[in-house]
């Protein structure tokens, strides 16, 4: 109840480089993008279609964590821009969860082999001060983070995930990145560049460090007012789909914990909110089950990560034995309140991403199953026998311990930690739960010194930045880097399959590749998937339906331009 | 004279040792700002993207780029500019604007506190120790020992669940809610009214190290032959109080009022994290939290100039009112 830091507040969307879709669109497949199961939107969402009223005002938590009143800055790039959502937008959307495009400042994009991307830009899109967006805007935009490289968020110029870009040019109203090699894989971080207007940012001398306090965007919202709490945001009557945006007046106010949001939700002080809210079900839906909803909707895995540079974790049996005997319906019930469900060995978000299964595991159930017998009986076949003081030893006789590293004081995290210890204590193995600093958790993670963690693994729609980066050599973390790969999984054969997959352009093959990595998760654990990990969205349907839900999910939390298109007023 | 040069000598060599150590600790920590703002702004469970991570760092500068020697001296030199760079949390603002912002709110609550708290602790101390063993005595003394073993923090969380959440009297966080700021009364009122409850907690922990700290030198100023004497020749008991007894017992306290006034500069951690409470407290707390080191640096470095400062001020006073205390050091 104290810190209102890190772990309670909400994810602020302000790494809209996840992007959504609706299925407005369906646009060419083509490299880099796998385009997952495409689950049609229902036709009405969060209980009522909703009339084409205006809505007077929404209200949501604000974006920035840490504020000292007012400290005014809107610089997107800034850690600590006020809104990095409504004024400067992105040129495509896409849903994280189905992996569907909704063309935004561009109206369609193309790639030619894995090297050269065009994006077609909107016509008739203008900027708050009035001038009309332009292909220089974007080409200005793209090129930023080659001079600074402190703005290069998408790491179109430097090698992260794909060569780096040659140059940027425009055509008409095409504007064309060319790669020196194939950058098929950064195409999620470049749809999400925030585009500016040129003519008020080339005047700036270091945008890095310009203070932003008068946006010019192509945003439905202008400021309104700010008294250093409360960020008011004024509809604007000439924003390019302003048709689509009924809420006149958006309120982002306030840093909440799980109790004082619960609290404002339902007194209507707050319309949605999206940090953790434990057991929503009973906190909120029940006080007005027609008004409040929740919809946690599957982010990603939560999985066990051993250290497979140590023994017995680089022993693929060890690894598959306690990969049966986990129960994941206790974790489920005690880390989420039943509300995240078991998650699929795959990595694979299901049934969302069901299109890319391959066909050995297409029919099957991929969640393990919880079964101890069957788990000591492979942990006995694998010569672990049970020593003299009723705990399993190595096959060589050396006693076997097992130290499970957890960050203290991530509740969700230490209740899953505690079933799994409780279930490989089951199995005769000397397992205990050692709680840590989270700052200590990430250095152990860098320098390889833990036996096991839990790891949230993304499931987003670049499988090869996903499943890959956890099991790419080259994501292996150093001593000064955080990277995904932190069990470790070093081999030449998935290394392969990775690199072909993110330069691969053909979704035939596509699909056989992830089925090659989703094989490596079957059959070899290299993390063993516990849960999913939520993108949580809690909200009121008394000013505003058209919320994203499970009937239609067509955006997450970290795609709120999206959802301010698709609100409708209630009345 | 040779008293005060050594004061101040004393006072800059611990100003030097401060300085350097305010530039070591932070470095000796382990963590990279970079990885955990990126953490922060993306919440747990959030791809991680190496890009991202780069960009920042480059935003943010490496800490570990330049070598030490250097930017220790780099250090020194735009201190004596007044230049305390830039904040991390609150990239690109600059330190110095980022505490100005926050400074006025710590010291009108744990000013204007920590004043009432001395007036009113030390006329009760005063008061407990000239009726000694009287009820009220027992009352006041019992009472302030016991509230003092009671955690402040813990009060203050036992206060806001009562009035905050439970009846709702008051705020539950923040200084200020739909007002504007500046100097109107719409919003001297709101803020006024945030200040409540966490300006009642420091009211209540606050008088009490002033209560006992009164009653033991009062006490024993009371046993002083002087005491006696005034007595014996019929001077009336209520100036034996004030002006023998309570104003040679002053003494102490107000060396303990200049300290406190120092060290008012760190704002109240505990208390103003569990208001929320916009201060110098909590800005020190996100500044650790967020690894944000120019901020820290000039945070504690103020803290630590008010108490030295606030030293001086002490000793020099000391040396002009009491001539023992020059020829004890001399």
């Amino acid at each position: 109840m104290t810190r209102r830091t890190t772990r309670s507040h909400p994810f602020s969307p302000v790494g809209l480089t996840a992007l959504a879709a609706t299925g407005m669109l369906v646009l060419t497949a083509c490299s880099g993008r796998i385009q997952t199961n495409q689950n049609q939107p229902a036709p009405s969402a969060g209980g009522t279609a909703g009339t084409d009223a205006m809505i007077d005002q929404v209200t949501m938590p604000a974006e920035v964590a840490e504020n000292v009143g007012g400290l005014v800055n809107y610089n997107p790039f800034s850690p600590n821009a006020l809104t990095k959502v409504y004024f400067y937008e992105p040129l495509m959307i896409r849903n994280s969860l189905n992996c569907q495009m909704t063309p935004w400042l561009a109206t369609g994009f193309k790639w030619e082999g894995a090297t050269k991307l065009t994006f077609t830009i909107r016509e008739g899109v203008k900027w708050s001060d009035g001038q009309p967006l332009t292909p220089d805007d974007v080409k200005f935009s793209l090129e930023l983070g080659k001079r600074f490289s402190a703005l290069d968020t998408a790491g179109i110029w430097n090698d992260t995930f794909g060569k780096k870009a040659a140059d940027v040019t425009v055509v008409g109203n095409d504007v064309t990145i060319t790669f020196s090699g194939n950058a098929a894989a950064k195409f999620d971080s470049i749809i999400g560049v925030k585009i500016l207007p040129k003519h008020v940012w080339e005047k700036i001398d270091d945008p890095v460090k310009y203070i932003d306090k008068d946006p010019v965007g192509t945003g439905p919202f202008t400021v309104g007012s700010y008294n250093g709490r409360k960020l008011v945001l004024e509809r604007r009557a000439d924003y390019w789909q302003a048709d689509k945006v009924k809420v006149q007046k958006l309120v982002l106010e306030g840093n909440y914990d799980a109790t004082q949001a619960a609290l404002k939700l339902n007194a209507g002080g707050l319309d949605a909110y999206w940090g953790e809210i434990p057991n929503p079900q009973v906190a909120f839906v029940d006080k007005n089950p027609t008004l409040n909803h929740f919809w946690y909707a599957p982010a990603g895995t939560t999985v066990l990560t051993p250290n497979l540079t140590k023994a017995p974790f680089n022993d693929v049996k060890f690894r598959e034995a306690y990969s049966q005997g986990l129960n994941k319906d206790e974790i489920s019930t005690k880390a989420t309140y039943g509300v995240m469900k078991p998650a699929s060995q795959t990595g694979l978000k299901l049934p969302y991403a069901e299109n890319l299964m391959p066909e050995e595991f297409a029919k099957k159930d991929t969640v393990l199953p919880f079964d101890t017998a069957k788990a000591e009986q492979l942990l006995d076949a694998a010569g672990y026998k049970v020593g003299a003081n009723g705990m399993r030893t190595n096959p060589d006789g050396s006693p076997l311990q097992i130290k499970f590293t957890v960050q203290a004081g991530w509740i969700d995290y230490e209740s899953t930690v505690e079933v799994i210890v409780r279930n490989l204590q089951a199995l005769h193995l000397d397992a205990k739960t050692v709680k840590s600093a989270p700052d200590n958790v990430e250095a152990q993670k860098k320098s390889a010194d833990f036996d096991m963690v839990l790891e949230y693994l993304h499931g987003g729609c670049e499988v090869a930045r996903n499943i890959g980066s956890k099991l790419a050599s080259d994501q292996i973390p150093t001593k000064t880097k955080v990277q995904s790969n932190v069990e470790r999984w070093n081999d030449p054969a998935t290394d392969a399959t990775i690199a072909q997959l993110s330069g691969s352009t053909d979704p035939a093959e596509q699909k056989k590749l992830v089925g090659s990595l989703v094989d490596t998760m079957m059959t070899q654990y290299p993390v063993t998937s516990l849960i999913y990990a939520p993108a949580r969205m809690i909200y009121r349907t008394d000013k505003a339906v058209g919320w994203p839900s499970a009937d239609d999910p067509y955006a997450t939390n970290s795609d709120m331009l999206l959802i301010m298109t698709h609100l409708k007023s209630a009345k | 004279m040779r008293y005060f040069l050594r004061r101040i000598g004393f006072f800059i060599a611990t100003l030097w040792a401060a300085v350097t150590l305010n530039f070591i600790i932070p470095r000796l920590q382990p963590g990279d700002p970079a990885e955990i703002m990126f953490k922060k702004l993306q919440g747990k469970d959030a791809e991680l993207d190496p890009a991202k991570i780069e960009a920042l760092r480059a935003m943010l500068g490496d800490p570990a780029g330049a070598n030490l020697w250097d930017q220790y001296w780099n250090y020194l030199g735009s201190l004596a500019r007044g230049d305390f760079g830039i904040s991390y949390t609150y990239f690109p603002y600059e330190v110095k604007t980022v505490i100005g912002v926050a400074l006025p709110w710590t010291l009108v609550l744990v000013g204007v506190t920590l004043i009432i708290s001395f007036v009113v602790g030390t006329l009760l101390g005063a008061f407990a120790a000239w009726r000694r063993n009287s009820r009220f005595d027992s009352f006041v003394t019992l009472g302030s020992t016991f509230i003092g073993t009671l955690p402040s923090f813990w009060l203050a969380l036992l206060i806001l669940f009562a009035f905050g959440y439970v009846l709702g009297w008051f705020p539950t966080a923040g200084g200020y809610d739909a007002s504007t700021p500046g100097w109107n009364g719409e919003f001297l009122a709101d803020a006024l009214y945030h200040s409540v409850l966490p300006a009642s907690v420091l009211l209540i922990t606050g008088p009490i190290g002033w209560i006992l700290g009164m009653r033991n030198t009062m006490i024993m100023n009371l046993g002083e032959d002087y005491v006696r004497l005034a007595r014996a020749k019929g001077v009336p008991d209520a100036q034996i109080a004030l002006r023998y007894a309570a104003r040679n017992a002053l003494l102490p306290s107000i060396t303990g009022l200049a300290l406190a006034l120092g060290s008012m500069l760190g704002g109240q951690i505990l208390i103003e994290q569990v208001f929320d409470y916009p201060g110098l407290g909590r800005l020190t707390a996100q500044a650790i939290d967020n690894k944000d080191y120019p901020l820290l640096q000039a945070l504690l470095l103020f803290t630590i100039v008010g108490v030295l400062v606030a030293n001086l001020i002490a000793d020099v006073l000391y040396g002009i009112l009491d001539p023992r205390a020059r020829k004890v050091t001399s």
